[in-house]
């Protein structure tokens, strides 16, 4: 019986799922215990007590620690503020459009030259310098922003963890008890956390998922949503001689099969095509050698 | 007997997906306009999380119902058509409180982490695993560098982007 509810709150969630988001994949997956949905409706009771639970102060402090750790292994963000204050615009325009729009969003520019954007949970995202040089407008980076938005609003990097001994019981962590038991615990979800998303990539659900959240926001926020395409079709151009090790290329499903889905996606917007791109506001602030420069 | 209650949820789901007339705001600053048009007269302000009935689907602009059955468009962009996620606003095993309550805690422990740095619990990892001090102060910059919302609307504005679009 209680299988049978869990069963019927999962659909519930599902069914009340936007089409855009492929909800008919969603109710076949649920099929699958391979799939995230059907390890969401198996496991839905372990993350109902977990990823769920905890509380925005937590999350943000795993995010912070993920954030430093980042910085550790991608480089420090690059030293243009013009730049930052101009990609921290963009993503704030497309977060605030988002289905979880009520918390701070950082968007951070790293000077690493591997190609490559991600998002730590309570809403700090990075972009790589590698990844920002390939891009030629505006709707482009909203793209990319909007994709690892879309991560943080469904607390993907959470989901991915849910089964991390930290999160039995009461998810929260202090500053007395970093030391403890319990610190080391979370420093062990820390580091599994850096695995999927820096190594393994996460599930290639919700990368897909994440996909159809972009083209949503950057549609709702005014931005050409084709213009994740014109993003995943430079990636591809690039992935022969692209650095795989901890890229989008490693961690992120096969180029092809996320442009077939977003190509269906799209003719959701037939008018897409009026929507902005503005590839000179983003040379001004982007190109010019700046986003280029590494800094020492 | 599974198989068939299996497939009645499956139909059920599909027919709330299929039947969905409802909207919720997603946008801070989110207002109900007289016309379809960011100049049009207020009529009022949707908080995050309001729940409207569509009402005529005008593209780019919506007509809705509010719960108190006033009637006006919307900026379809400050709207989806699912509800937005609740935050955790404290305590263990509860979802927390109402969604404007959720803005406030969130506010409340953005401007507190901003006004102090790093969280004493980040600074407790970071001494913990020996992070160079040059990173502490790179976050500390990051968290630092706020974007407020008529910011946005103003880089929007010059973008002529979205509800600015000509």
């Amino acid at each position: 019986m209680k299988r049978l509810i869990v069963s019927l709150a999962a659909l519930s969630c599902l069914a009340a799922l936007p089409a855009h988001a492929g909800w008919q994949d969603k109710l076949n997956n649920l099929m699958n215990p391979e799939s995230k949905e059907g390890k969401i409706l198996s496991g839905a009771t372990q993350v109902l007590s977990s990823s769920q639970e905890m509380t925005y102060q937590t999350e943000c402090t795993v995010g912070e620690s993920l954030a430093l750790d980042s910085m550790q292994r991608f480089g420090k963000p690059v030293n243009n503020e013009a730049l930052q204050k101009y990609v921290n615009l963009v993503g704030n325009a497309v977060a605030r459009n988002s289905r979880r729009s009520t918390i701070p969003y950082r968007f951070v520019v790293l000077d690493s030259p591997v190609q490559n954007a991600f998002a730590a949970p309570g809403g700090i995202v990075f972009i790589s310098r590698g990844l920002l040089n390939i891009l030629d407008n505006e709707a482009e980076l909203a793209a990319v922003l909007a994709h690892e938005v879309g991560h943080v609003a469904e607390k993907h990097a959470l989901k991915s963890i849910r089964r991390a001994q930290f999160l039995q019981g009461a998810a929260s962590i202090t500053a007395a008890t970093m030391k403890g038991s319990k610190g080391q615990q979370f420093e062990s979800m820390i580091g599994d956390m850096q695995s999927t998303l820096f190594d393994k990539g996460l599930d290639q659900g919700m990368e897909f998922e994440a996909d159809q959240a972009a083209l949503e926001t950057t549609y709702r926020t005014g931005y050409d949503p084709s213009a994740m395409t014109t993003v995943l079709e430079k990636l591809k151009r690039q992935e022969a001689t692209a650095t795989k090790n901890g890229s989008w290329f490693s961690t992120h499903p096969p180029l092809d099969e996320r442009l077939a889905r977003v190509a269906a996606g799209l003719k959701k917007y037939p008018d897409r095509a009026s929507l902005a791109k503005l590839p000179t506001r983003f040379a001004k602030f982007a190109k010019g050698g700046k986003a280029s420069k590494t800094t020492k | 007997m599974k198989k068939t209650v299996f497939a009645a949820l499956l139909m059920l789901a599909a027919a709330t997906a299929f039947g969905a007339e409802k909207r919720w705001v997603v946008s801070e600053g989110t207002t109900l306009k007289s016309e379809q048009s960011v100049s049009a007269a207020n009529l009022a302000d949707l908080p995050v999380g309001a729940e409207l009935t569509l009402v005529e689907d005008g593209g780019r602009w919506l007509k809705v119902q509010t719960a108190d059955g006033k009637e006006g468009w919307v900026y379809a962009g400050r709207v989806a058509d699912a509800a937005p996620v609740a935050e955790v606003g404290g305590g263990d095993g509860l979802l927390g409180g109402t969604m404007q309550q959720s803005q406030i805690n969130t506010a409340k422990s953005d401007s507190a982490r901003s006004i102090r740095g790093l969280s004493p619990e980040t600074a407790a990892y970071a001494k913990q695993h020996g992070t160079p001090e040059g990173l502490k102060k790179e976050l500390d910059r990051i968290l630092a560098r706020k974007v407020s919302d008529k910011e946005v609307k103003t880089f929007l504005k010059e973008g002529k982007i979205g509800e600015y679009a000509r």
